[in-house]
């Protein structure tokens, strides 16, 4: 009867914001069931006859209830109740105060790919993340750079921080990644014309819409990680500003941003006030063919 | 320092476990839920082959297609997200992660979901539409001079009387290889209109060996009896 009476008010918030419909949370809970069984082995062959075996779980009944009411009733993001997102081949931890990864983002790391595959400098070369997050654009970065390529990962909450160097011990990465603390280039004092290279998924969402995401994302994830200021343009106009000082000769930068807009906005910046040290600039889209990232190279 | 900043962390569901352990104060990586990285995911995907390759243009192309890396397949492709709308991005919790390809220059569709990560099912999207190529994209076969091409000889089991030891142990049907040869079998089987004793000369195998070769992949087997059903003859078994 109780979950009858969440599942309505679920609903009804739903709609408010375009949330997740009846078959995502079908699935989410499968994902629920699969990551509280203690043997990943056993949950093909449940459903089937003649399986007496006994499960193992994780977590108690009651207490998997209650994160499943808190999902419904709170809207609490999956990933959070979990505790981790899968993203590109990793499993990152993830928890409140970290933003959760989004599967656009994942691109940035082909694109570096592609970069390092046609250049041994920039494979071989210290790279930055800022406003690092759950640390992955470092970690997706640190497995495809060569012997003697480095990343500094940088966020300026230490929650991010903590799960950040978390997830990068978990992959063994933790030296070939350094974490550190601060806002932007601000614990990159040591770095600067030195970096081979920069990306970024900075808050790009404009400061007025901040109250009408999803609930999953408005309610739980830090703001700190989503919201970019009056136009959303504030960190990626720094983050421009610090490419041109901080990259080295040819080196190369991506930044994720809110869309067709300010993808266009940036790059008009950049032609303007910093074309004498960055060059190349074009503007890439993501799966959904929303103009999304910005790319391109010092001099 | 490492250990300081991972106490800080709040686990959800790997919280328990911390708690059973014997030491209360060391997070036991390998005792972490997500610790099994390889884990298992029963597969519940959906597999759409809406081939069709009846016309020549397509056939000069046909073993080219298996050739390509992931990337150029991907990029003859159109790659739609299922469901996806609105800003994306930051805006969204976003978990929809199926991902659906066409392949334009066959019409050949595959898509996957039954993964978590958008990445992982691109992956598995892109194996599928390989095999599915394999399995509808036929080339014509001169049985004249005919020659069985390498990447056949290296799925046949070594009793072949064709098969040279300098071909390598025999690749199996989990091997990304496999679709290859595979195309190439079902080339000549069509080429012989579903004869398998036939078939069977041409690679130097007793009939019953190239059954069992068919029968050791659903994919293939299906493919064949079909053709058989078609021409009105028995299906393997």
């Amino acid at each position: 009867m109780n979950s009858l009476k969440y599942h309505a008010q679920f609903q009804r918030d739903k709609m408010m914001d375009n949330g997740p419909d009846s078959s995502i949370l079908c699935r989410e809970l499968k994902w629920l069931m699969e990551d509280a069984v203690e043997d990943h082995s056993l949950f093909s062959k449940m459903g089937f006859e003649n399986s007496d075996e006994k499960v193992k779980m994780r977590v108690g009944i009651e207490e998997l209830y209650n994160l499943w009411k808190e999902r419904i009733e709170k809207r609490r993001p999956f990933q959070y109740v979990v505790g981790c997102e899968h993203w590109r081949e990793l499993v990152l931890s993830v928890q409140e105060g970290v933003l959760i990864p989004r599967p656009e983002t994942e691109l940035i790391v082909d694109f570096v790919c592609d970069v390092v595959s046609k250049n041994e400098d920039l494979k071989r070369g210290v790279w930055a993340d800022l406003g690092t997050g759950s640390g992955a654009l470092a970690i997706g970065i640190g497995r495809a750079l060569g012997i003697g390529g480095r990343v500094v990962a940088a966020d300026i909450s230490p929650v991010s921080v903590a799960v950040a160097a978390y997830n990068v011990q978990r992959y063994c990465l933790q030296d070939k990644i350094e974490v550190r603390e601060g806002s932007w280039f601000e614990p990159l004092k040591d770095m600067e014309g030195k970096l081979a290279g920069l990306v970024s998924n900075p808050p790009y969402i404009p400061s007025k819409e901040i109250s009408g995401l999803q609930a999953e994302v408005g309610r739980h994830e830090p703001r700190v990680a989503l919201d970019g200021g009056v136009d959303g343009m504030d960190a990626l106009f720094h983050l421009c500003d610090g490419a041109a000082l901080f990259l080295k000769p040819g080196g190369f930068f991506a930044f994720e941003t809110n869309g067709e807009q300010q993808c266009r906005d940036l790059v008009d910046y950049m032609k303007n006030k910093r074309s004498e040290s960055l060059c190349n600039f074009e503007i890439v889209a993501d799966f959904a063919g929303i103009q999304r990232f910005v790319i391109g190279f010092h001099h | 320092m490492a250990h300081k900043m991972i106490w800080k962390l709040k686990p959800s569901l790997m919280l328990p476990l911390t708690f059973n352990s014997q030491s209360k104060h060391v997070i036991r990586f390998h005792h972490h839920p997500f610790s099994s990285l390889t884990i298992h995911h029963p597969i519940n995907y959906t597999t759409t082959a809406a081939a069709n390759t009846n016309n020549n243009g397509d056939y000069v192309k046909a073993k080219e297609f298996l050739e390509l890396t992931d990337e150029e397949l991907v990029r003859q492709c159109e790659m739609d997200f299922l469901k996806s709308s609105g800003a994306g991005g930051q805006h969204r919790n976003k978990r929809e992660s199926a991902v659906r390809l066409k392949h334009l220059p066959t019409g050949i569709i595959a898509q996957a979901s039954e993964d978590r990560s958008q990445h992982m099912n691109r992956d598995s999207a892109v194996k599928r539409l390989r095999a599915l190529i394999a399995l509808k994209v036929r080339k014509p076969v001169d049985l004249d001079a005919y020659s069985p091409p390498r990447e056949l000889l290296q799925i046949l089991p070594p009793k072949s009387t064709i098969r040279g030891s300098e071909i390598g142990p025999q690749i199996g049907p989990k091997n990304q290889k496999f679709a290859l040869g595979m195309q190439a079998l079902l080339d000549l089987i069509f080429a012989v209109e579903g004869s398998i004793s036939e078939a069977a000369k041409y690679i130097g195998l007793s009939t019953g060996a190239l059954s069992r070769l068919i029968l050791s992949d659903d994919s293939l087997r299906k493919e064949v009896n079909d053709l058989r059903a078609s021409k009105g003859m028995k299906p393997l078994k």
